[in-house]
């Protein structure tokens, strides 16, 4: 808050000790009460205080407000308090204040914090509303304080304007308008209008923001006017509307960059803007003044943007029958009984339908074309023509400056003006509108007439030869204007005066010195003579120097304090702009310098014609230049190709070579130096190693079975004598260790049997020998045993038999044994026919190796031919053995490929 | 244009860096190698697409100049983003990041993404900060990194993408309070059409109260 110290350190003697002390208080009351209360009464105690000693007040309680502002939001008297000190404070402060950027810091801080408390309060408002009325009463003060604070804060400092913008206040006051219900809404809505409008007027960066924020397509809703409000149109309805338009215009300005007011008037046409505005336009019941700003708004939405003006060339009334509103608005232009202010909106509209609109111009000028004239209806041609001649002169000044607009930058139209025909009382013959123009000029009616009229000419005939040859065609015209210019007549006719010199002075300059009488020339020495040189010049000043002629220049709506200021157009003025200089120059030069001037155009000309020509040849250079190029660029592609075929050629014939060598080395070695294999074909060498490598796996392979064979055959021979053993029961071979140990327990048990039986003998005798002397009692004893003794032999019986059928089981696995050994046998009957298919093989690639023999002889016979080519297209061939050294590498890798090659054959 | 999100810039940094040049390159593709000293703040606005969603960017370049710092500040606290920018040829704005960053973090919200730009690097004859001291100082204070010229418009799109696309993350996991338009972001009309559908009953209801 230095700003405020600032600003009052130079009136610190006027202000009153008590004042300050008083302010210090409440500002401690208000930064330390603990009870809401106290605190209000403090800032109420401020706001009384505020008015009185704004400096004061603004450097102590500044910041304890701001706080107030965020932390007693919910208070809505508090805040209502705080928001009208802050109100007081710096609304007074703005007449004082000079933009210097510690005051917008200042204001930045106040602004910025309010403007979130109005976001607040706006937001507070809203859930009001849906709360209790008694409520919402009080939230829409402290809104509406808001509204005020930052109207207040907004005007004329862009960086507050920008700020708020920042802090979504276009949202937040679209929101609020919607709320209160547009236009129909009360005074809430002007007050949102009115901050938009600082918000945006001549703040380009906020405008920009405005349109990319997506808000025009939102304002269209404000102008759908429903038919149901029949009459009712209130004063706050019309300001309301009035402020609505006057935004629309903010965005289309024409003092804005011409690519911003294209993409806005684009959008207002995408969006429906400006079909709801053309609506209203030619609705009925609208009060004038919205009207009126309807047609301006609909003017500059169109200016300059062919898409919007096609758009509303096709615009019609709804009248019977329907008729285009350009009509029915040309109408009230040339209608005395409409008011001023209407009548010159629609001249502004019809200004802006035809900025640079060659169509538009077009069509407007071929309605008054004879072969278009449509009798039945009312045409926009016929409408200026009767404004043209009309007795009312702000009609005549209207459809003057009306019909200039359709020819301004458009020699064409020019062209086509000057074949319109008038037809004047009967039984005379028709006149040209040129004619009538200047007859109505030479009649001597009120200024405002002929000034429009002269305008009119003037716009006319410049940078239009035809038409000032047509102009000069007419005895009178040139002696009028003389007369006008040098005669010295009072302060009302020296725009007059001073338009006629314009007039002269273009005839001069776009002379084509078609007409012997009026060549430049001669119209210059006229002016010398009737007039003077410098008397011209004055006259043509009077332009410039009239008091209307500024403020025309200023902007191109048309706006005149009283119907009598009504006397420039604003293209008007840049036409003069651009014809005064050289007009002034063009009398002043004598006719030497003229001539001197005419031969350095012509010397510049034959220059110009001299560079032509030098350019049409350097085009033709150049066009030979790049053929040539393309073509050097086709030859060395074709080069390149030849050269990679050549050292492909070139390698090959490196590697016949070497496996020529190798060939030579390896017949040496063999000394079977016959004649016809000198030249074998590498890939051949290779496969014949390989077959013979295939051979010696063969043979090793072959071998290897035969060992096998004849293990097999010693297996069998062993397995032989082994059954030949096994068949004697003696030999103990491997197989038969078992059986033969069972032979040899058995053969254990007949002995010990035996050993039993010489033991019974033995025991029998004993018992014999008893029997003997014990006389026959012992018989029958002996007859058991013997029984016993037979029963044993009988088993031992059995168990011989048992082994002889074991050693027939054995002979059984002997025989399987030999037969396997056949089938092994076959086997090796079946390699061997392989390995003499192999063999056949072999012959068979020793066959092949003879073809390719054949072939590489023609290969070498092709290469040496090439050779002979190569040395006649006068290629240097390089040393053979610089190229074996060079490509030795290289070879080894093409050999490895190759051999690959020959594998998989 | 109908956009998934709309996201609030700041391009902050010295006098001189190319701010207002950068914004011109991505909105108008152009450059304008003489450019007026901006006042204040100026307004710029693109669409840019990300993860096949429109995004609206509105940027606020702000004026370099001290005089204007008091003005600049009040914009770091709605903005979602900000570009602090440095001159690649003048050591000493890259030494005054320091001070940007802290002004930046003390006035802005705490999510705000903040993209590191060393401009104009088309002029790497007359380098006075390495590419690795940028670096260095992103790492250290948590900035993304990125050399620009506005000039040739290298890396000009991908230094406001790579910002949204930041941005876009800390939606996703949730980070930014989405319905809060103080954080500089908006979700779209047809992001939020159930919202705006609801609100509109409501209007409706409150207008027709006013009525009667």
């Amino acid at each position: 808050m230095n700003f405020f110290r600032g600003v009052m350190g130079g009136q610190s003697g006027g202000t009153q000790p008590s004042g300050v002390e008083t302010i210090q208080k409440l500002c401690d009351r208000v930064a330390s009460s603990t009870l809401l209360e106290d605190r209000r009464d403090a800032v109420r105690a401020l706001k009384s205080l505020s008015k009185k000693y704004r400096m004061e007040v603004g450097t102590q309680a500044m910041e304890h407000l701001i706080r107030i502002l965020q932390s007693d939001r919910s208070d809505s008297e508090i805040l209502g308090y705080a928001l009208d000190t802050l109100y007081n404070i710096i609304c007074n402060e703005e007449e004082e204040e000079q933009d210097g950027i510690t005051d917008r810091a200042g204001h930045r801080q106040g602004g910025a914090q309010t403007g979130q408390g109005t976001d607040r309060a706006g937001h507070r408002q809203g859930g009001a509303q849906a709360g209790a009325g008694s409520q919402a009463g009080a939230g829409e003060v402290i809104r509406n304080d808001g509204l005020l604070l930052l109207q207040q804060l907004t005007k004329g400092n862009a960086a507050i304007q920008k700020i708020v913008a920042f802090e979504n206040a276009f949202e937040r006051l679209l929101d609020i308008i919607t709320e209160e219900g547009t236009s129909d809404g009360g005074i809430v809505v002007e007050d949102c209008l009115l901050l938009l409008l600082n918000l945006l007027k001549n703040n380009s960066s906020n405008q920009n923001f405005f349109k990319e924020g997506s808000f025009i397509q939102r304002m269209k809703q404000w102008f759908q006017l429903g038919e149901e409000s029949g009459g009712g149109w209130s004063a706050q309805k019309v300001t309301n509307l009035h402020l609505m338009l006057q935004l629309v215009r903010v965005m289309v300005s024409p003092v804005n960059s011409p690519g911003a007011t294209a993409s806005c008037q684009k959008s207002m046409f995408q969006c429906g803007l400006l079909q709801q505005l053309c609506t209203i336009l030619m609705a009925t019941g609208v009060p004038a003044d919205i009207l009126t700003e309807t047609i301006n708004t609909v003017s500059e939405v169109i200016r300059g943007s062919q898409v919007n003006q096609d758009y509303f060339a096709s615009v019609n009334a709804p009248s019977n029958p329907p008729r285009p509103a350009i009509v029915v608005l040309l109408m009230s232009m040339v209608n005395e009984r409409q008011p001023f202010v209407l009548r010159c909106a629609v001249l502004y509209c019809f200004q802006c339908f035809l900025y640079k609109n060659h169509k538009g111009q077009a069509e407007i000028v071929s309605t008054l074309l004879p072969s278009t004239i449509d009798a039945q209806s009312i045409s926009a041609g016929q409408l200026l023509c009767g404004g043209l001649f009309s007795t009312d002169s702000l009609s005549n000044w209207c459809a003057s400056v009306a019909l200039a607009h359709a020819l301004h930058d458009n020699s064409n139209q020019k062209e086509q003006l000057l074949r319109v025909q008038l037809a004047t009382s009967l039984g005379k013959p028709p006149i040209s509108l040129l004619q009538q123009c200047t007859n109505i000029l030479s009649q001597g009616s009120k200024v405002q007439t002929r000034v429009g009229l002269l305008m009119l000419l003037c716009t006319w005939i410049s940078n239009c030869p035809i038409a000032v040859t047509h102009f000069l065609h007419n005895q009178e015209n040139v002696p009028f204007l003389t007369a006008q210019i040098s005669e010295n007549l009072g302060e009302d006719e020296r725009l007059v005066q001073g338009l006629c010199a314009l007039l002269l002075g273009i005839c001069i300059y776009y002379n084509d010195n078609s007409l012997e009488n009026y060549t430049k020339e001669k119209l210059k020495q006229l002016i010398e003579k009737r007039i003077g040189k410098e008397n011209f010049v004055e006259k043509l000043g009077f332009i410039t120097k009239h008091e209307l002629y500024s403020r025309a220049a200023q902007k191109p709506q048309p706006s005149f304090s009283t119907p009598e200021h009504m006397l420039f157009d604003h293209e008007f003025t840049k036409l003069v702009k651009e014809l005064e200089g050289v007009i002034t120059k063009a009398v002043h030069k004598s006719s030497e310098e003229e001539k001197k001037e005419e031969e350095v155009k012509k010397t510049l000309e034959q220059h110009d014609s001299i560079v032509t020509q030098y350019k049409e040849l350097i085009r033709d250079q150049d066009a030979q230049l790049t053929e040539l190029k393309e073509q050097v660029q086709l030859l060395t592609r074709q080069k390149e190709q030849m050269d990679i075929t050549i050292t492909q050629q070139l390698s090959q014939i490196q590697q016949h070579k070497d496996q020529y060598n190798i060939l030579k080395l390896k017949l040496g070695k063999d000394g079977a130096g016959s004649q016809g294999d000198v030249q074998v074909n590498g890939v051949q060498v290779e496969e014949l190693t390989a077959l013979r490598v295939e051979l010696e796996e063969l043979r090793t392979q072959h071998t290897l079975l035969q060992t096998q064979l004849t293990e097999k055959d010693t297996l069998i021979t062993s397995l032989k004598s082994e059954v030949a053993q096994t068949s004697e029961g003696s030999a103990p071979a491997s197989d038969n260790t078992k059986l033969l140990k069972e032979v040899e327990a058995l053969r254990v048990q007949v002995q010990s049997q035996q050993a039993e039986i010489s033991q019974l003998q033995s025991e029998r005798h004993a018992l014999q020998r008893r029997i003997q002397t014990t006389s026959g009692s012992g018989s029958e004893a002996e007859i058991v045993k013997l029984s016993e003794l037979e029963q044993r032999l009988s088993t031992q019986t059995a168990e011989t038999h048992r082994l002889q059928e074991e050693v027939r089981s054995h002979s059984e696995s002997r025989a399987q044994l030999e037969k396997e050994l056949a089938e092994a046998n076959s086997t090796v009957a079946i390699l061997q026919t392989e390995k003499s298919k192999l063999q056949q093989e072999v012959s068979e690639s020793k066959k092949e190796q003879d073809d390719l023999l054949v072939l590489l002889a023609d290969q070498d016979q092709k290469i040496f031919s090439l050779k002979q080519r190569l040395k006649n297209l006068g290629e240097t061939i390089e040393d053979e053995d610089d190229l074996d050294a060079r490509d030795q590498s290289d070879e080894d890798d093409d050999e490895e490929d190759e051999e690959d090659d020959g594998e998989t054959e | 244009m109908a956009y998934a999100y709309l996201f609030k810039y700041i391009i902050i940094g010295d006098t001189g860096v190319g701010k207002s040049c950068l914004l011109l390159q991505f909105t108008d593709k152009r450059f304008q190698p003489v450019h007026d000293l901006t006042i204040g703040v100026e307004f710029g606005a693109r669409m840019i697409t990300i993860d096949g969603k429109q995004i609206k960017l509105q940027i606020w370049d702000t004026a370099g100049q001290e005089s204007f710092r008091s003005i600049t500040r009040s914009y770091y606290r709605g903005a979602a983003g900000a570009l602090l920018v440095y001159d690649i040829t003048r050591r000493d704005t890259f030494n005054h990041l320091t001070t940007w960053l802290e002004d930046a973090r003390q006035h802005s919200n705490s999510n705000m993404v903040i993209m590191l730009i060393g401009n104009k690097s088309d002029l790497e004859s007359r380098r006075e900060v390495k590419k690795e001291e940028g670096e260095a100082f992103a790492r250290e204070h948590g900035l993304i990194f990125m050399e620009t010229s506005a000039k040739t418009a290298s890396n000009v799109e991908e230094a406001f993408i790579n910002t949204a696309k930041e941005i876009y993350e800390k939606i996703q996991e949730g980070v930014f309070d989405i319905n809060n338009e103080a954080n500089g972001i908006k979700i779209g009309p047809q992001h939020a059409a159930t919202n705006s559908t609801l609100a509109g009953g409501q209007g409706g209801q409150q207008a027709g109260g006013g009525c009667c």
